[in-house]
Parts: C-alpha cells; sequence; structure tokens
C-alpha cells in the first residue's frame, strides 16, 4: 500500500508540474493575435485567427483609419494622415508580417501580440 | 492520503514561487515622442523608476531638438536670420557632433538639408518634384561648414535650416541608456521608433533579438540580429517616400550634394556599434553613399558593423555580423556577400 501512496504522490507531483508549467500560456491567443492602440492606450486585442472578415473605423484627434480584416490578416486600408506609412506597411498577421502597424498623425499602433523578436529596427 | 495531498499542495507552492523568482521584474513604456512611437523595455528591481527618468529626459531633449517647435533650441536657431543664438549643452553637442560625422562621412551626412526636405514635401505631406532652378537655389541655402559654434552659442546664414532628424533619436536612445545605467539597469531594450539601443544582455544570459525590416515588405522581417550592449539603426527608402505623376518613387533621404532624394540602388542599410548617435547618422551617410563608397568606408573605419540590402536584393553584410544574423528565409542566403 505504502508503495502504492507514493507512486500516487509521484504522478501527482508530476502532473501539477505540467499543469503549472502550461499557466503562462492559458488564455493566450495561439500566435495570431495582435493589439490595438490608440492615443497611447490598448483598446483591444484581437485574436486574428477566430476574426472574421470585417472592416472598422478608429478615431483619434480628428484623424481616422480604416482597418480591415480579411483572411485572418489586418491592415489600414485608409487613412487621412499625410504620409499614409500605415498603409504602405501592409498586412500583419499570422506568417505574412510581424511588423507594427504605426500611423504617427493618428496615434495608432497594430503590433503582434506576441512578437518573437525583443526589439525592431526599420 | 492526507499526507500525499499536503506534500502534493506543498510542492505546487514551491514549483509556483520558483517560478516568479526566476524572472526579473519587468518594467515597459509605450509612447510617442520625436515623432515616433517609442517602447522602452528594462529589467531589475529598479526597472520602473529608472524607466519613468528615461521618459523624462527624451521628452527633455524632444523639447530642445524639435524643429516644428519654435520655442526648441532648434526653432530659434531656424529663426535667427543670421544671429548668434544661445542653446542648451545637449543641442549644443549634437550640432557638433553631427559636424564631426559629416566631415567624417565627406558631407554625406548634413544637418542643413531641411530646406530641400521640406521642398520636396516630406515636412507636410505635400509632395512635388521641385524645378532644377529650385533646387540649386535651395542647395546654395545649405553646407554643415557654415554652421559656426562657440561654447553655447551657435550660428547659421540667413535662409539657412538645421534639422537633427537623422541623430536625435540615436542620441536620445544614448542618453536614455546612460541614464538607465546611472539607476542601476543592467539589461534593457529601447526602441526609439526602429532605432534600437540595448544595455547588456536579455535577462537570461542570451543576447537581444533585433528584427531587421523587410524592405520590399515592410510589414516582414527579413532577418533578425543578435546583439549585446549595442545600438541598431537602419535607414531605408521604403517607408516615407511618394510617387510622383510620372511613376518615379522618391524617397525622403537628400543626398546633400545633388538636392535630390537618395537613388542609387540601395533599399535599406543597418548599422550596429556602441553608439547610438554615430550609428544614427552614420546609416544615412552609408545609405547616401551607395554600395561601393559605404564598403569602402567600411574597409577604412571597423567601430562598426552594417548590414546592406539592395534595390536587386542582394545582402551585404560584414564579418562579425553575419556570425550574429539569423535570415527568415533560407532562400536568401544565396544572395549574401559578407566582407571582412
Amino acid at each position: 500500500m505504502k508503495k502504492n501512496k507514493m507512486f500516487i504522490i509521484i504522478i501527482a507531483v508530476i502532473f501539477g508540474t505540467a499543469l503549472i508549467c502550461s499557466l503562462p500560456i492559458w488564455g493566450k491567443p495561439r500566435g495570431n493575435a495582435v493589439n490595438i492602440r490608440s492615443g497611447g492606450e490598448l483598446i483591444c486585442t484581437i485574436d486574428l485567427s477566430e476574426a472574421e472578415d470585417c472592416e472598422f473605423d478608429i478615431k483619434w484627434g480628428g484623424g481616422v483609419n480604416t482597418i480591415e480584416i480579411k483572411d485572418h490578416m489586418i491592415h489600414v486600408k485608409e487613412a487621412d494622415c499625410p504620409d499614409g506609412i500605415c498603409i504602405k506597411t501592409g498586412w500583419i498577421g499570422g506568417e505574412n508580417g510581424t511588423a507594427p502597424i504605426v500611423c504617427l498623425p493618428n496615434r495608432l499602433v497594430i503590433e503582434p501580440a506576441d512578437d518573437t523578436s525583443d526589439g525592431r529596427t526599420r | 492520503m492526507k499526507k500525499a495531498a499536503v506534500l502534493f499542495g506543498i510542492s505546487l507552492l514551491s514549483l509556483l514561487c520558483g517560478c516568479n523568482i526566476s524572472e526579473e521584474p519587468c518594467a515597459k513604456k509605450d509612447f510617442f515622442a520625436m515623432d515616433t512611437y517609442m517602447t522602452l523595455t528594462a529589467y531589475g528591481d529598479n526597472a520602473e523608476a529608472a524607466l519613468d527618468r528615461a521618459c523624462s529626459e527624451i521628452t527633455r531633449l524632444e523639447g530642445l531638438f524639435s524643429v516644428t517647435d519654435k520655442n526648441s533650441d532648434i526653432g530659434r536657431i531656424n529663426s535667427s536670420r543670421g544671429q548668434p543664438v544661445e542653446i542648451s549643452t545637449d543641442t549644443a553637442k549634437l550640432i557638433s557632433r553631427s559636424s564631426k560625422l559629416s566631415e567624417f562621412t565627406d558631407g554625406t551626412l548634413d544637418i542643413t538639408v531641411y530646406p530641400l526636405v521640406r521642398e520636396w514635401g516630406f515636412t507636410t505631406g505635400n509632395y512635388a518634384v521641385p524645378t532644377d532652378k529650385k533646387i540649386n537655389e535651395l542647395l546654395g541655402s545649405t553646407g554643415y561648414l557654415n554652421i559656426s559654434i562657440n561654447d553655447n552659442k551657435v550660428t547659421i546664414p540667413e535662409n539657412y535650416q538645421l534639422d537633427l532628424g537623422s541623430v536625435a533619436k540615436g542620441y536620445a536612445g544614448e542618453r536614455a541608456a546612460e541614464i538607465l545605467k546611472e539607476e542601476g539597469v543592467t539589461s534593457a531594450i529601447l526602441s526609439l521608433g526602429g532605432n534600437v539601443q540595448t544595455i547588456g544582455e536579455k535577462p537570461d544570459g542570451t543576447p537581444w533579438r533585433v528584427a531587421v525590416t523587410d524592405p520590399f515588405s515592410p510589414s516582414d522581417t527579413i532577418c533578425t540580429l543578435s546583439v549585446i550592449d549595442k545600438a541598431v539603426v537602419t535607414s531605408g527608402n521604403y517607408q516615407r517616400y511618394f510617387v510622383s505623376e510620372d511613376g518615379k518613387k522618391y524617397c525622403h533621404i537628400i543626398d546633400p550634394k545633388t538636392g535630390y532624394p537618395v537613388d542609387n540602388g540601395l533599399a535599406s542599410v543597418t548599422v550596429t556599434g556602441d553608439s547610438g548617435t554615430y550609428c544614427d547618422g552614420l546609416s544615412t551617410a552609408l545609405f547616401v553613399m551607395g554600395e561601393e563608397k559605404a564598403t569602402a568606408f567600411r574597409n577604412e573605419h571597423r567601430d562598426f558593423d552594417m548590414l546592406i540590402i539592395t534595390e536587386d536584393g542582394r545582402i551585404i553584410i560584414t564579418e562579425s555580423l553575419s556570425e550574429n544574423v539569423e535570415f527568415t528565409d533560407n532562400t536568401i542566403t544565396q544572395k549574401v556577400e559578407v566582407i571582412k
């Protein structure tokens, strides 16, 4: 009986370890989530792998960016900023882009929620 | 069974505590400054307070260097009509360092080209190709050799205008890193709009991984550089540009000698080195120089590493950097040329 109890304890500890090690990934979308920040505030996190095709506007300080989600990717479709860098950056999401989309005049940032790099030079 | 449950509980607690202890405290700040988006991350017990100081310093420097703020040091110099202007030590130091870098790079970096940058519309978004006559006229109002600096007093000729945009973020990153080190931070990565400055290595003892943007698809990464205690800065033609009515693409980096946007077959130049200001100014200068001159320059000056991407997709990389690069697409390695 003692051996059996010991066996149960060992199994329980192994199971517990596995459980705890998996905690940090709970609740995180799997690799295809983006954070959308406007005016420095995080306004939402979208899991693109679950998202349906749609378009929406984000307004800040009188400026507007039209965001489009299509085929589990996201980009800035239209913007009233003077340089249009946010549009030129293109699509991000999945394996098709890991750089953040930044619109300086409209203070908009769309960035991968879990970029594997620590920083980016551009 | 009670004993088993207690043991299991203790095991769980010890594991949980172990996970927390192994992680260094981390502080992160995201904000807009110097006309760009910045992300500062620092590790250690004092990280939060240290980052607050670093952010304040960046904001202070923005107030000195801003070209659009009439009351900044640069704003006051630009409206001085040839009269001497008393400026802060930081601005004087940066103008002085820029001028030395201009001399060092044979004038390929020049903080006086602002009137031309403006004429091409890169400051307003009202893009237009100026006439040759206008470009020649404005070239007459440029030239770093005509900046006179004496202690904290600077004088530029009437009609001249300064813009520290090609070095300001590098300098700010350098200053922010100095402050973090003063506060005892030994592990941090500062991204000032793609101008990256690292302190030490990551808390787990591995190098920082800095992604280099693919100039042909700016939402993608072309490669990742592993660096420790270095600045990493890129200049390229893929982010700020316009296409004229005749379909020609004009990038925002102006060749100080011709007055025209650079069009020499380079798509981007990434520079890594110890000083953020040096790397920042050098990435612009090497981009203006073009492949041949930039490679020759590197042969003479070996205190930095570089990665050049040409418009036809070739990659030229210095040997020591090639040992710390990982390309996203393995097929790219066929186009890589390693230089000593």
